[in-house]
């Protein structure tokens, strides 16, 4: 059992506040770990990117080994990174760089570090905020209530596949697409065919989280040229197991559910005002006033919904 | 319902962001007083009203979220808007009205009493029921009276897929459409004494219609023990 929620703003506002609410209000169904991914205004240049270390004692040999890295690919920091630590092992940063040469190619090689300093997003405009905690927690650590945004995903894991560790909660990158973020709820049980079928493909897996194999997948189906809405529909039939997960682009957030309708999904869409949830009474945190719930409860489903005013959910 | 409609001796409580086992205290205490309770601000939370007992009035004001009405032992619960999984799952006795849609699994695993769903219900209503009527006027979901053992499901606006999967000694009855069978499912044109046992459910609820075309859904028994010969029956998907 985990929580996901989703939330698009009318207008770009406090969407950090909302998705600490919404995760807040489904904490019990997953309180080991809390993520967020939040699309603040883009960028027209360089990458805003959010990620960890593992043994902050190491700190100042992973950040050199790291600038290092994206000096060879032509890039640098535009500002000092931002390093986040607490009584935790792990550290974790805000970087802002310039644009490397060849994105996909300096995140091949900066994954060469993973075993001590890990990417956990890279984008124009989308932040992935994880850690281990609570919603309330992890927002006060990271500062979540004033991150300012149009639209962004959360998510609250109950840890029943692999380990309850920082970087294996959600949500996940679709590395190395730049701002392509998921949260998932459920169980992929092919997890281990197509985790050996996509490494052997050169997939990088940072994690034993099944959620990250659909991140991965994503990035696989997106770099042979599939729609977002194109990808969902196959995962249904591709991945087997149990699952509802939201994927989130700087466009908008799309779902897909599996073919046993295992997993809810709840929404309330006002005219692209838009909130998406696991269950129905977090939704109702942010959306206050009466208004009419969706039960996305039927088997196979998919749909999109767009930022700014439109909704293409099928 | 205005403020000046309800009535005067009536027990009001409120739930916000109150501890739930606080809520269902304050109910139980008000159910031993043989009032009627209307419990407001129920912000779909989880868990209202479970246990209840007999000879209790109850009005859930709004929408509630999972397992509202779950092992009721009697009373006549009312849900104004949704509810979320489970309503009155594992009910003996009693009566629920759920004034909106149903989600999943609505009445699972019921023994007795009757659910009147007044929108649709979703995935699964019904599943591994073991006795008891759960009406619906609008369309059932995926998977309704999954390996139900007995009782009545009976749907007044269609059905979606997979309808009555794997049903094990229970019935679908559907007025409207089917949008697919689940496996292992025989349809039969009801008898009239049959219908007439079904109108007898629907007439207390006012919704008795003589021009509908009913269909009813049992087992067709073939599953009922497995042989390896019927495994690919069982592959559904």
């Amino acid at each position: 059992m985990c929580g996901i929620a989703g939330r698009i703003l009318a207008a770009p506002g406090r969407v950090g506040a909302d998705l600490v609410d919404l995760m807040d209000a489904q904490e019990h169904r997953g309180a080991d770990s809390t993520g967020f991914a939040i699309y603040g205004l883009p960028r027209e240049t360089g990458y805003v990117l959010r990620g960890m270390g593992f043994d902050k004692s190491r700190q100042g040999a992973d950040l050199d080994a790291f600038e290092a890295v994206l000096k060879e690919h032509g890039a640098d920091f535009l500002s000092d990174p931002k390093i986040l630590t607490d009584e935790n092992r792990h550290y974790c940063f805000r970087m802002e760089i310039s644009d490397p040469t060849d994105l996909q190619a300096w995140v091949r090689d900066a994954d060469e570090l993973t075993d001590r300093i890990e990417i956990q997003s890279c984008g124009r405009s989308l932040e992935i905020i994880k850690d281990i905690g609570g919603a309330e927690g992890v927002s006060e650590k990271h500062g979540v209530r004033d991150m300012i945004g149009t639209h962004g995903l959360g998510h609250a894991r109950l840890a029943t596949e692999s380990s309850v560790l920082p970087n294996a909660s959600h949500p996940f990158w679709a590395r190395p697409f730049s701002d392509v973020a998921i949260v998932h709820n459920g169980q992929i049980t092919d997890y281990f065919t197509w985790r050996d079928k996509l490494t052997r493909m050169g997939y990088r897996f940072l994690t034993e989280n099944d959620s990250e194999l659909i991140a991965v997948w994503v990035s696989d189906q997106m770099k042979a040229g599939l729609t977002m809405e194109q990808a969902l529909k196959k995962s249904i039939t591709s991945i087997d197991g149990v699952f509802t997960y939201m994927i989130a682009t700087p466009g908008g957030i799309g779902f897909a559910k599996d073919r046993f309708a295992m997993k809810p999904l709840v929404v309330v869409n006002r005219n692209g005002d838009l909130a998406a949830a696991t269950e129905e009474q977090a939704v109702r945190r942010v959306m206050t006033e009466e208004c009419d719930v969706i039960n996305y409860d039927g088997p196979s489903l998919t749909g999109i919904w767009g930022v700014g005013n439109r909704s293409l959910a099928a | 319902m205005s403020n000046a409609a309800r009535q005067t001796d009536e027990i009001v409580i409120e739930v916000g962001q109150r501890h739930i086992r606080e809520v269902n205290q304050d109910i139980m205490a008000a159910c031993a007083t043989g009032r009627p309770i209307r419990v407001v601000n129920t912000l779909s939370r989880h868990n209202l009203g479970v246990g209840l007992p007999d000879n209790v009035d109850i009005t859930f004001e709004g929408s509630v979220g999972y397992y509202c009405g779950g092992l009721n032992t009697g009373a006549n619960i009312t849900i104004e808007r949704n509810c979320g999984w489970a309503a009155g799952e594992g009910m003996a006795k009693g009566h629920i009205t759920i004034g909106g849609y149903a989600g999943m699994s609505c009445g699972a695993a019921m023994i007795g009493g009757t659910i009147h769903v007044k929108g649709d219900a979703g995935p699964r209503v019904g599943v591994a029921m073991k006795g008891g009527n759960i009406v619906v006027e609008g369309k059932i979901g995926y998977q309704s009276g999954f390996m139900a053992h007995a009782g009545r499901i009976i749907a007044l606006g269609g059905a979606g897929e997979s309808c009555a999967d794997a049903l094990w000694q229970g019935e679908v009855w559907v007025a409207g459409g089917i949008d697919s069978l689940g496996v292992d499912v025989d349809v039969i044109e009801p008898t009239p004494e049959e219908v007439a046992e079904v109108d007898a459910i629907l007439d207390p609820l006012g919704l008795v219609d003589s021009s509908r075309n009913w269909r009813k859904l049992v087992s067709g028994q073939r599953l009922w023990y497995f042989e390896s010969r019927d495994a690919s029956a069982w592959l559904m998907i």
